[in-house]
């Protein structure tokens, strides 16, 4: 058996690593999904079956907060 | 949705082991911006120009976006060998002088990692079993389960307590199947540790994220994961790793889908921060 890396269900599978792994850098200048939890985190959420709408507006409520917070840092706006 | 500007950024992809200096390289990346290599003495960082973080709600852009990114990392591992990826959205703050500046300071590290990882990659591997082969030859093989069978079929019915039996029955089932997919599991584990660096158990329940175009394409059969594992192996070892895989798949009902070479994502460290272990616990 050889390994595969073109059929759907393989890179669909891959997606899911590349969003979720990686090597995450830290330095002061790097934003990354550490920093802004990540992306597509509502779709994720939502797709993910976490479905009762406490779960849901409580997470979407914490991502948009953080989210906000580190672009603010990142661009530069509302600093000290 | 993005509305996440930015002033001046550079989007990285991976860092990657260059032989040959400032090698010309450029491929489509995310967004279908263009992409560089910046070579930092034996060491190349694949960036795009950015002035935007990625982000979005659409389920088709995100995945337009992660696969050009998978594509952008993929074409550097053929053409340079094993890359040190870099997870989504990774972007740093400034322009191609500060990136240098960074691998600069990160270069023992990236050197190090790098070294670590050549001609290693990461291979997927799902085995599913149909439930009939998982269930075949148990209650022959099990007293308990016989017991209750025999006591099902001597209880009236109505009364509630075949109800209560069948349960019972149901759940040594349940149990003996468990047993007897997690030791297959545990064997091919075994098998293949003796061949990779290091073995992940993926969970064995649902995706976090679902996109695929597909619609449900689920066998009528019913069928349990066996195991799900990620390897990180040398590039030599994936012949022999079919070999088991084979092996495995010729068994009765068992399935197995075997995918990659892919980058090691799963396998990458925390660059830059000695407190990163703090933040993965939390």
């Amino acid at each position: 058996m050889r390994p595969t890396k073109r059929d759907d269900d393989a890179v669909v599978d891959l997606l899911d690593v590349i969003l979720r792994d990686g090597a995450v850098l830290e330095a002061d200048a790097i934003i990354t999904v550490a920093d802004i939890p990540l992306v597509g985190l509502k779709l994720r959420a939502a797709l993910a079956g976490m479905t009762t709408m406490t779960e849901y507006g409580i997470f979407e409520g914490w991502d948009w907060q953080y989210r906000r917070r580190a672009r603010d840092e990142f661009t530069g706006e509302d600093q000290p | 949705m993005n509305d996440t500007t930015i002033k001046e950024g550079r989007y990285l992809y991976c860092a990657v082991s260059i032989p040959d200096q400032k090698p010309d390289f450029s491929v489509t990346g995310v967004d279908d911006e263009p992409t560089t290599l910046i070579p930092i003495d034996d060491v190349g960082v694949v960036v795009h120009e950015c002035n935007n973080l990625y982000d979005t709600d659409e389920v088709d852009l995100l995945r337009k976006w992660l696969l050009q990114h998978q594509q952008v990392v993929d074409a550097v591992g053929e053409r340079f060998g094993t890359p040190l990826p870099f997870r989504f959205d990774t972007i740093i703050q400034g322009n191609d002088d500060r990136v240098r500046e960074w691998a600069y300071e990160e270069a023992d590290a990236l050197s190090r990692y790098l070294d670590t990882l050549s001609g290693l990659w990461e291979y997927h591997i799902d085995v599913m079993i149909e439930d009939n082969e998982l269930e075949a030859g148990l209650e022959e093989r099990d007293e308990r389960l016989q017991e209750l069978t025999t006591r099902i079929n001597d209880s009236g019915s109505g009364d509630g307590t075949n109800f209560l039996l069948e349960k019972q029955y149901n759940q040594r089932l349940a149990t003996l199947k468990r047993r007897r997919r997690d030791e297959r599991a545990r064997t091919l584990r075994n098998r293949l540790s003796d061949i990779t660096y290091e073995i992940h158990d993926r969970d064995t329940g649902e995706r976090s994220i679902n996109l695929t175009d597909s619609k449900g394409d689920e066998s009528d059969r019913m069928t349990s994961q066996l195991t799900r594992l990620t390897l990180l192996a040398h590039e030599n070892r994936e012949k022999e790793i079919g070999d088991i895989l084979d092996d495995v798949a010729a068994e009765p009902g068992v399935t197995v889908r075997f995918t990659g070479p892919w980058p090691p994502y799963t396998f990458t460290p925390a660059i830059g921060d000695e407190l990163e272990s703090e933040h993965a616990t939390d």
